[in-house]
Formats: structure tokens, sequence, C-alpha cells
């Protein structure tokens, strides 16, 4: 896997919003900038439009006012390959790891692969060796290499998580999102899944954007919290900045066992 | 409060009514004679008898066509489910972002599927002449609009979540239909698959009557000559046929799926 210097790309929203059809505001007046290698977590209700912010700067979600800038390239991209060549430096890990679940483990990762290798190849599903490497490369990172040709779907939630991330990994990303990756799994493996993130942050100097709905874990593995409510961004600062009066804010009451991830694991 | 007991039955006796009238009118229409039916049992009975001994010594004779009557399924379920394979992904919503294309694909399918086989070879047989190649192209059609409805309907319902991130990784849509939407519909491909190749055997001895190919072209001569015993024996045969490839096809079928 390359190294950082020649790949990093700053995030810089500027005065974006998006409505959904129906008038539904899903952000709104979002300036914002991460600067290329940063790990930050955003935090919030559900509802409060975590995961659209998101899958703005991929593209998933369309934004309908201002301008996100990734690196060089300008959102909102033209559908194809303007939108397909940003996409690809980007990395996005989901709550329900949506992996294709009776493909092989190794099938997974090599989707990581599908933007640069040719189309006939990608059809057959005769990868090069080239790809295959870089796929069993980024299983090792995650350390499941030995699962490589299990069927996906008879892995654990946490392994199919990191089955996704080396997935990622494979598209050899600049950024890698993650919308909620621990909020299917048991308390344990989330900490796994968000050790192995905090890895490729510092290892591979990738750049984190992370959903969490648990404070404590945003606190203890991002470096930078944003928090939004109701769209709008209430809170921008550090873990240590972040105390009780800021979550209320954030959440708009005090915090109880629900927002503890650790609290939920003594119950 | 408890709320009043609706009274609704009438609904149910006017359906019931509605139902018998246009039943009734029908059966005038196409005249069903029951008195007829009574005269001519003794008629019915004879042949039945005839039809219950078959001629097993006809049977090396129909060795040929009953071959050419698997052949003509087996042939014609690999070019339908090849063709209907990528047919399929263009009629689904899921994996093409197009709808006029897919609006289109699923009418030229709609008409493809609503014309019978039967009707498909009688047209082919005057086109390209009687014989098997009628046969199979006739069963190819048939085919393909039967498999792009049932493979469509199961792309339709498959998980988008891992198209929504082959989509996030930059790839095309051709592509991430093929990395993240194949797999999760191949055990119900297979299934279907072998569906339509059960069809294809019933179908395409059938198919033969109007000059198809076949075991089909075999009924239609000994039935014209009144020969009940050797008729007997290929309906035999066509039955045999039918129970194996099902009891075979629903065996494979439930490994497949689960």
């Amino acid at each position: 896997m390359t190294s950082t210097g020649d790949r990093a790309a700053d995030i810089t929203f500027r005065g974006v919003g998006v409505s959904y059809p129906g008038g539904v505001r899903g952000l709104q007046d979002i300036d914002l900038r991460i600067p290329a290698g940063e790990m930050v977590a955003v935090v919030g209700l559900s509802g409060a439009g975590k995961s659209t912010l998101v899958r703005t700067i991929n593209g998933l979600v369309p934004i309908t006012e201002g301008e996100i800038v990734v690196g060089d390239r300008h959102l909102p991209a033209s559908r194809g390959r303007e939108l397909r060549e940003l996409r690809s430096e980007i990395g996005m890990v989901f709550q329900s790891f949506n992996l294709a679940r009776r493909a092989r483990v190794i099938d997974n990762v090599l989707m990581g692969r599908l933007h640069t290798a040719p189309t006939w190849r990608t059809l057959l599903g005769a990868w090069s060796r080239d790809d295959v490497e870089l796929a069993m490369q980024a299983l090792e990172r995650v350390g499941i290499v030995d699962k490589a040709y299990v069927k996906a779907g008879n892995l654990s939630g946490g392994q199919q998580q990191r089955v996704a991330i080396a997935r990622t990994l494979a598209q050899q990303p600049k950024i890698v999102l993650a919308d909620e990756p621990v909020a299917s799994l048991d308390p344990p493996t989330s900490h796994t899944v968000m050790r192995d993130l905090e890895r490729i942050n510092a290892e591979l100097g990738i750049t984190v954007v992370i959903n969490l709905h648990f404070l404590d874990l945003a606190r203890r593995y991002g470096r930078r919290l944003i928090g939004l409510r109701g769209g709008r961004i209430v809170f921008d600062g550090t873990g240590e900045e972040a105390d009780e009066q800021v979550f209320a804010d954030i959440y708009g009451r005090s915090l109880t066992g629900e927002d503890v991830l650790e609290a939920r694991a003594q119950l | 409060m408890r709320p009043v007991r609706p009274r609704t039955a009438w609904k149910g006796l006017l359906v019931l009514a509605v139902v018998a009238v246009i039943t009734v009118w029908a059966g005038f229409g196409v005249q069903v004679d029951v008195g007829a039916l009574i005269k001519n049992f003794s008629n019915a009975a004879d042949k039945v008898v005839l039809l219950a001994q078959p001629d097993y010594g006809f049977f090396p004779e129909t060795l040929s066509a009953l071959a050419q009557t698997l052949q003509m399924a087996v042939i014609a379920t690999a070019a339908g489910a090849a063709i209907g394979l990528p047919l399929s992904f263009l009629a689904s919503r899921v994996t093409d972002p197009s709808r006029p294309l897919v609006a289109v694909v699923r009418s030229v399918l709609n008409v493809v599927r609503s014309v019978p086989d039967l009707l498909y070879a009688a047209i082919l047989v005057t086109i390209v002449g009687t014989g098997a190649l009628s046969g199979v192209i006739a069963l190819v059609l048939f085919n393909v609009g039967i498999v792009v409805k049932l493979i469509s309907e199961a792309i339709d319902a498959v998980d988008r979540g891992p198209l929504e991130a082959a989509l996030a990784t930059g790839a095309t849509w051709v592509r991430a239909d093929r990395a993240a939407v194949l797999p999760q519909i191949l055990p119900v491909y297979a299934s279907q698959t072998l569906y339509v190749l059960e069809l294809n055997v019933r179908a395409s001895t059938v198919i033969g009557l109007v000059g198809g190919g076949g075991l089909g072209i075999l009924i239609d001569q000994v039935r014209t000559f009144y020969r009940y015993h050797q008729l007997s024996l290929i309906i035999l045969e066509i039955l045999v046929v039918v129970v194996l490839l099902e009891a075979a096809s629903s065996w494979l079928r439930k490994r497949l799926v689960s």
C-alpha cells in the first residue's frame, strides 16, 4: 500500500445543504474543513443528519446547495466518469456491512478493484495477479486473511465488518467513510473494528470520517468530534472539549446509559 | 361500546350469483352436451382399454424421437437461459438506472411471453420448415420470456446493500451488478433453469404435433393411423421422463437454494 504524501486529499464543505424531495431538509449551512489524515467522529441523534453528511462526501447523497471539494475534485460532480473517479478514492464502510454474502471473502474484497480492472476481467471474475495480491494484503491488514476463500455470509458480524474494511483498503483510498460501523456489533467486537479503523488512519495516513452513536467510542477514537443536531453543526472540537454540557447541546437532553457503549455492555 | 355486526352476507351471495351466471353462459357458449357424453361413453371406454395396453415392441422405433425431444429441450434451455440472464438485468429497476430502457425491455418481453409456445412453433414451421429447428426456436422464445420474468423479479428482491457498496467504490453499474447482484441470484437462476428444462421436455412433446420435431411428430403419425397401443407407449415414455426429470430437478433445486 502506498504512503500518504502523494495521496493526501482535504475535504472542504462550503455552504452545503441537502433537501430531500418533499422539502425535508437533511443538512443546512454546513461549512467544514477536514484536513487530510485526520480521524473525525461525527455524533448526533438518529435523524440529525450524520448519515447524510458522510454520504455527501462520495456523492451517494447528492447535495442541493453549496459545494464540496475533495482533493482537487468538486461535488456536485456530473454523474458518470467524474463521480466514479472521485468515489474510487473514497472507501466506505456501512452499518450492515453490505457484503455479497454468497460470494467468497476474497471476491468481496476485490470489489475494491472494480473501478480500475478491465471490464472483461470484472465480468468473468478473472482478476489479475496484482489485484488479488492487493486484496490479500488488505485482508492481512485486518487480520482475517485465513478466511479468504470462505463464503462471506458464514463469518461473524465483526469478521464481516473487517472484510468490508479490507474492501475499502483494496481501493487504496485517500479517505475512508464509516457510517455507524459498529452499531450492529457487540462491545468487544466494536473495539476491534474501531482499532482497525484507527490503525489504517495512523499507519496509512488515510483520512477517516466515522459516524458514531456512542459517545464514549467517539471520544476515545475521534481526535476531533463534530456534533450534528437538526442538520446543522452544533459542535466542532476535540474530545476533551466535549464535556457533558456539549453533549447535552448535541442531544438536546442530558446523557443516559443508552448513549454510552460500555454502560450498555454492563446491563 | 361494541360495534354493530356489519351485514355483509349479501355481498358474498352476489359474487356467487355472478360467478354462476358466467359459468352457465360459458357452458351454453361451447355447447356442453352432457347427453352426448353419456351416449358416447362406450366409445371412450374402448379407447381407454386400447391405451391401457402399450405396445412395448414399438419402443426401439421411438428411441430416436425421444432422444430428439430431450436434445431439443436441453439446447433450448441452454440458449434461453443464456439470452435471458443479461436481459433480466436490463428488465430490473434495481440493476439498471435507466427507467425508459427497463420499460422497453419489460414490455417487449411481456409480448414475447403472451404468445403460447405452440403458436410460435406453428408460425416457425411455416418460415423455417418442419423439423427440430423450428421446435427449438419456439422453445427458446418461450424460455426467454419465462427466464426474464422470474429472474428479473428475483433481482428486484435482492439486498441492495452490496450494490450500494460496489457503486461507492467507483464501479460502473455493469461491474457493480456483476460483483454485487449476480452472486445473490445465481442459486435462483440455476434453479429456474432446471425448472425451464422440465417445462421444455413437456412442451417439446406437444410442439412436434404442429411439425416442430421430436416425439410429437411420432404421436401425430401413430394417432393418424389409430395405432392406440403405440400411442399409449409414447404417452407412457413421456410420463416416465417427466416424472424422473421432475424428481431429479426438485432434488437438485432444494440443494441449490438452501
